[in-house]
């Protein structure tokens, strides 16, 4: 009896939560109520590559409390959630881009989508199959007083674009410099210029001349960059210089590389060198030396030469990194005249210490203008001092102007800082 | 002769210059491919590069070993090294490890190559003591300018600085912790950002000196 009774129990109990989880089911389609977002819009992502969008719809004060959840689809059936987020967390100020594109003002809720990423498309494949922009459905839904509302389905297409008009402000100042480049290098011939005296190209003759005296060789290091770095091109153009004076001196010349394409790019310059200063005779295969392109075993093996050969002078010029402070303090343990010059500001201090000259950044780029003493050459360098005015005069003027507007009106120092950010 | 070694190689430069240049304004993809492009063509140049490297590289201390230079017989270990580990390639066909084992470049890697690396790296501990002390001798007021910066990071980067500190300075109220953060955050990188701001604006102008064609120490003299 008390079997039958268990069982009858059971069977009704269970019943009875299935009508319950139905009724709750419904109850929650029920809940989802229609609501029509105004202005819920899809745009373009501009100035992109074309895998983002910007989702945006006014801003209502009732929804204060609500969250957000936005869907996309590629065919408005399939739904995918991109996002969930707060009333607060959408604003318009959150889309990285400059005023000239955006206004972060806008009283609107705004998201930008990387659709590649929400659909999960390789990117090679993404831009292969939709050359002509790739189509997305949106849709939000709200949820907020414990209901749900589904707002209206809005399309969109994101495009590739041709132009980065939020790198506007960086092409505007390439242009000034391009301007200001191009008339003062046209009227280099007019007149000297002055350049002030670089101690550590000064030295350079003083360097080679103490080589040849004590009949020690000079070992010179382009460092550890390849042809396309700045620094290297201007390292190169220096052992050209360096190379010359060599070759009038008849001293010695070591130079081992760490990159094979600098390497034979030097052999040549080295070459030209010791033809320009009518010593071709003294020109030898094995000045230009390449070691590795591996760091510390390049290091290890230029610490050797210098250590076996113990040359009177070392120069470091070029790119470098930790190999800097083996190379340079081994040169002075060895009592050579040291001579160094980079760009990378990690491995000045390094430098400082343990050589005796150092070309700080752009001396080393100067350097090759200095050294061969041609107008062009040397006029280029008032553009770096044009450049630098330029820059003082703004620093100043703009962190006074920066003081007192973000004081009064904040909004005009944004804009102003957005017109100096890199993007 | 002129057209091959002046306006030709100009005429790369100018137009790969530009191309390079507008690529940063354009996010299309198409820019992206050329970027890519550009990359494998500098490693196809830098095999062959490679290439007369490693002729370069034999063929200089091969010249030592048969003239018996002083040292001639570090120049045999560039042979042994290479041959060993070009072995060890072709044995374990190019991979670090099969099925979870090591293969003899693996293990030439691992217990060769690493430590050998890590050795030079350490190296570097010993010559930043020596070249510190060669920096911290008091020669100037800039030097001492140098000394007090250095003496105060160094003790603010170790607890018992800290509490020498305390004890010593603290009716100051300032904690070397603060002063620590000051001398890296002020004046440090004001510095580094000048140096900066110098290297940003040569590299833009030896660009566009290259660009066009102004500065050609990279095409050897005329």
């Amino acid at each position: 009896m008390n079997r039958k009774f268990l069982l009858a129990s059971v069977i009704i109990l269970s019943l009875g939560i299935d009508a319950f989880s139905n009724k709750s089911k419904d109850s929650i389609k029920q809940n989802i109520e229609k609501i029509e977002l105004k202005n819920l819009s899809v745009v373009d992502y501009p100035s992109d590559k074309g895998n983002s969008i910007i989702l945006y719809f006014d801003k209502d004060e009732k929804q204060k409390n609500f969250q957000y959840e936005i869907y996309l689809s590629t065919d408005s059936t399939n739904w995918i959630k991109a996002k969930q987020a707060k009333y607060d967390e959408l604003s318009a100020s959150n889309i990285e881009l400059p005023f000239w594109m955006w206004n972060k003002k806008r009283n609107i809720n705004a998201l930008a989508i990387d659709v590649t990423k929400v659909f999960s498309l390789q990117e090679d494949d993404y831009f292969k199959q939709n050359p002509k922009g790739f189509s997305v459905y949106a849709k939000v839904i709200a949820i907020g007083d414990n209901k749900k509302y589904e707002s209206q389905i809005v399309k969109g297409i994101a495009k590739a674009n041709w132009f980065r008009v939020d790198r506007l402000n960086n092409l505007v100042l390439v242009i000034i410099i391009s301007i200001v480049f191009f008339m003062i290098v046209s009227h280099a011939k007019k007149r000297e210029l002055f350049i002030r005296k670089i101690a550590g190209l000064e030295a350079i003759d003083e360097a080679v001349g103490r080589a040849t005296e004590m009949g020690k060789p000079v070992v010179y290091v382009p460092g550890t960059g390849s042809m396309s770095g700045i620094s290297t091109i201007a390292s190169i153009f220096i052992l050209g210089e360096v190379g010359k004076k060599i070759a009038q001196y008849d001293a010695t010349l070591k130079v081992p590389h760490y990159d094979p394409i600098v390497f034979t790019v030097a052999k040549e310059t080295v070459k030209q060198s010791y033809m320009e200063a009518g010593r071709p005779d003294s020109y030898r295969e094995d000045i230009n030396v390449y070691i590795t392109t591996d760091q510390f075993a390049y290091a290890a093996a230029v610490d050797g030469i210098i250590t076996r050969e113990k040359p009177a002078a070392c120069f470091y010029m070029g790119y470098f990194m930790a190999e800097s402070l083996l190379l340079a303090e081994v040169g002075a343990g060895v009592g050579a005249i040291q001579i160094a010059g980079t760009d990378v500001d990690t491995q000045l201090p390094f430098f400082f210490t343990a050589c005796d000259y150092t070309l700080i950044g752009e001396e080393l780029y100067a350097a090759g203008a200095y050294l061969s003493k041609e107008p062009m050459l040397v006029s280029a360098l008032k553009v770096q001092d044009f450049g630098k005015f330029l820059f003082i005069t703004f620093a100043i003027g703009f962190s006074i102007f920066l003081l007192i507007f973000s004081k009064i009106e904040t909004s005009y120092a944004e804009k102003l800082l957005d017109i100096f950010r890199v993007r | 002769m002129n057209i091959i070694k002046k306006y030709i190689p100009l005429t790369i430069v100018f137009i790969f210059g530009i191309i390079t240049l507008a690529s940063y304004y354009v996010p299309h993809r198409a820019s992206d491919e050329y970027l890519e492009w550009i990359n494998k063509w500098e490693n196809i140049v830098s095999a062959f590069a490679l290439f007369l490297g490693m002729i370069s590289l034999f063929y200089s201390h091969y010249k030592k070993i048969q003239r018996k230079v002083d040292g001639w017989g570090y120049s045999l270990f560039v042979y042994i090294g290479f041959f060993i580990i070009m072995g060890a390639a072709i044995l374990s066909e190019g991979d670090i490890s099969k099925e979870g084992k090591l293969t003899y470049l693996g293990w030439s890697f691992n217990n060769i190559y690493n430590p050998l690396s890590a050795t030079m790296f350490s190296v570097l501990a010993f010559f930043i003591i020596s070249t510190a002390y060669r920096s911290f001798k008091i020669k100037s007021f800039a030097a001492f300018l140098l000394f007090i910066c250095g003496l105060i990071l160094m003790i603010g980067n170790i607890p018992l600085g800290e509490i020498i500190w305390d004890k010593v300075f603290g009716w100051t109220k300032l904690t070397i912790g603060e002063i620590k953060d000051w001398i890296i955050s002020v004046p440090s990188t004001a510095g580094r950002r000048g140096i900066m701001i110098g290297i940003a604006i040569g590299a833009a102008v030896t660009s566009l000196k290259i660009i066009f064609g102004i500065e050609r120490g990279y095409m050897g003299k005329e």
